[in-house]
């Protein structure tokens, strides 16, 4: 289940990406997810654990993925309790993290209202109210009378 | 600082172009357009200059700001274009604003927080644009007739409900304006309480007049609004008084040329955000004349005659009078 938390709230990693950078596991980069992930967000091919195929800067290192991505990928897969900040992702990252909450018991963070209205349909419990929404319009009106940022 | 910059970015793959021209400018969007790109490339030119191998072309010295000194930093820095990327929170303290209030230097940030201490146009709100090595900037809001919507726009607009930002000049304006047209009209009290007299909006036209020099921060959440509700609509006119002064009725060469380039006559230092020079400027031109503007009261004579209607003609777009939308 998808569980969003607007504002500043305790574990959370306010820059996902620099955390990425550090505690990143090599077996995460070749999972097919992430591979599918990345290429879906970056237009970009995993060739192996430290290789990335983009097609604008050819062969980049793991850690020159885009912000996004590195933020899905801990969303996917650390397993340190840690709450990421999904304004750290563009709204073309939202379709996955509806799709992580649907594989996992996934909290995130933000410090905007993010756009899922490309995804339509999804269920998350707003933890700031305590709410279940089922839809984007039901998403967006109990986000925009969420104080928190 | 004032005037018009255009900057280059360019290395042997990639090359960004951005034209910045008011004090505070954002970058948002998608992930994986670049952003963070940029700001690795400026970082890194701005240590090692030409050794670097990065090429930054602008008439301002460019660099970036981050880090926890940046409250050391930034009083030692004067007249330059300084980029922001995302990880620094103190992006959205009120220190930080203040800060920016009073710098000569001109701001780029990425973020996508909406920041709401900071006063910044629905005009300089940008996602990067990619075409292979080129990047270029690409506003996120796209308006005619200043009018910002989520459906294709066609012919003009009449509205069931106007709810104006403000409770003073602008508002007296309108609601008078509405009130023969059999339009209904409501204040919001400022615009960060928009969005929440939007979600109890009952109209099936409801169009919002806001002033778009400083609803930038309000524009995330008005826009997703606006995907929700496609009936409802933003006019965002720099300000009311840039409305006015854009009517005509005050003549004079000097008056278009500032409204024609702003940015080549608004000192960022002096003035926060555009709406502010233009309320100065309808002040200084009317003081001595029975047109004598005050922002908190509306002079009776905006809402008679050649006033009234060369204030609304600036508004094309928008239908005040009582028949349906002109096809």
């Amino acid at each position: 289940m998808l569980k969003i938390v607007f504002g500043d709230v305790p574990n959370s990693i306010y820059h996902p990406p620099t955390y990425f950078d550090n505690r990143y596991e090599d077996e995460w980069i070749t999972d097919p997810l992430t591979v599918e992930m990345i290429k879906d967000i970056d237009k970009s091919d995993v060739i192996g654990v430290h290789l990335i195929e983009s097609p604008v800067l050819g062969p980049i290192s793991t850690k020159e993925i885009s912000g996004g991505v590195k933020t899905l990928i801990l969303m996917a897969f650390d397993t340190s309790g840690k709450i990421f900040n999904a304004s750290a992702c563009g709204d073309n990252c939202a379709k996955w993290i509806v799709e992580l909450g649907k594989r996992k018991d996934l909290t995130i963070n933000l410090h905007h209202v993010m756009d899922f209205s490309s995804v339509g349909t999804f269920d998350a419990v707003m933890q700031n109210t305590g709410r279940v929404i089922h839809n984007y319009g039901e998403y967006l009106e109990e986000a925009i009378g969420i104080k928190e940022r | 600082m004032k005037g018009k910059y255009h900057i280059v970015v360019q290395n042997n793959k990639l090359r960004y172009e951005l034209e910045i021209k008011r004090n505070i400018t954002i970058i948002r969007g998608d992930s994986a357009t670049g952003k963070t790109t940029l700001i690795g490339l400026l970082e890194s030119a701005a240590s090692l200059g030409e050794d670097s191998g990065i090429e930054v072309v602008c008439e301002r010295p460019v660099r970036t700001l981050s880090g926890n000194d940046w409250n050391l930093l930034l009083p030692n820095l004067h007249g330059q274009i300084l980029f922001l990327d995302e990880e620094n929170r103190f992006m959205k303290t009120r220190e930080f604003a203040a800060a920016v209030r009073a710098s000569d230097n001109y701001f780029v940030i990425i973020t996508r927080e909406d920041l709401p201490n900071l006063p910044y146009s629905v005009d300089e709100i940008y996602g990067i644009h990619t075409s292979g090595k080129y990047h270029d900037m690409k506003r996120t809001y796209n308006e005619m007739y200043r009018i910002y919507s989520t459906e294709k726009l066609s012919g003009r607009q009449r509205p069931d409900e106007v709810i104006v930002e403000d409770t003073n000049s602008g508002y007296e304006f309108f609601s008078e304006i509405c009130s023969g047209s059999e339009i209904r009209c409501a204040s919001a009290g400022g615009k960060s309480n928009l969005k929440a007299v939007l979600s109890e909006a009952q109209e099936e036209n409801t169009l919002v007049i806001a002033d778009g020099a400083a609803i930038g921060a309000e524009m995330n959440e008005l826009y997703q609004l606006m995907l929700y509700k496609p009936s409802l609509k933003c006019y965002l006119p720099e300000s009311f008084e840039w409305l006015i002064l854009k009517s005509g009725i005050i003549d004079g060469k000097e008056v278009r040329d500032i409204l024609n380039h702003p940015e080549e006559y608004i000192e960022s230092q002096e003035y926060f955000s555009w709406e502010r020079f233009f309320t100065a400027m309808l002040v200084d031109y009317t003081k001595d004349s029975y047109l004598k503007y005050s922002k908190s009261r509306l002079n009776k004579a905006y809402l008679h005659g050649r006033v009234k209607e060369a204030v609304l003609k600036t508004m094309e777009g928008i239908d005040f009078s009582g028949a349906e939308t002109e096809k």
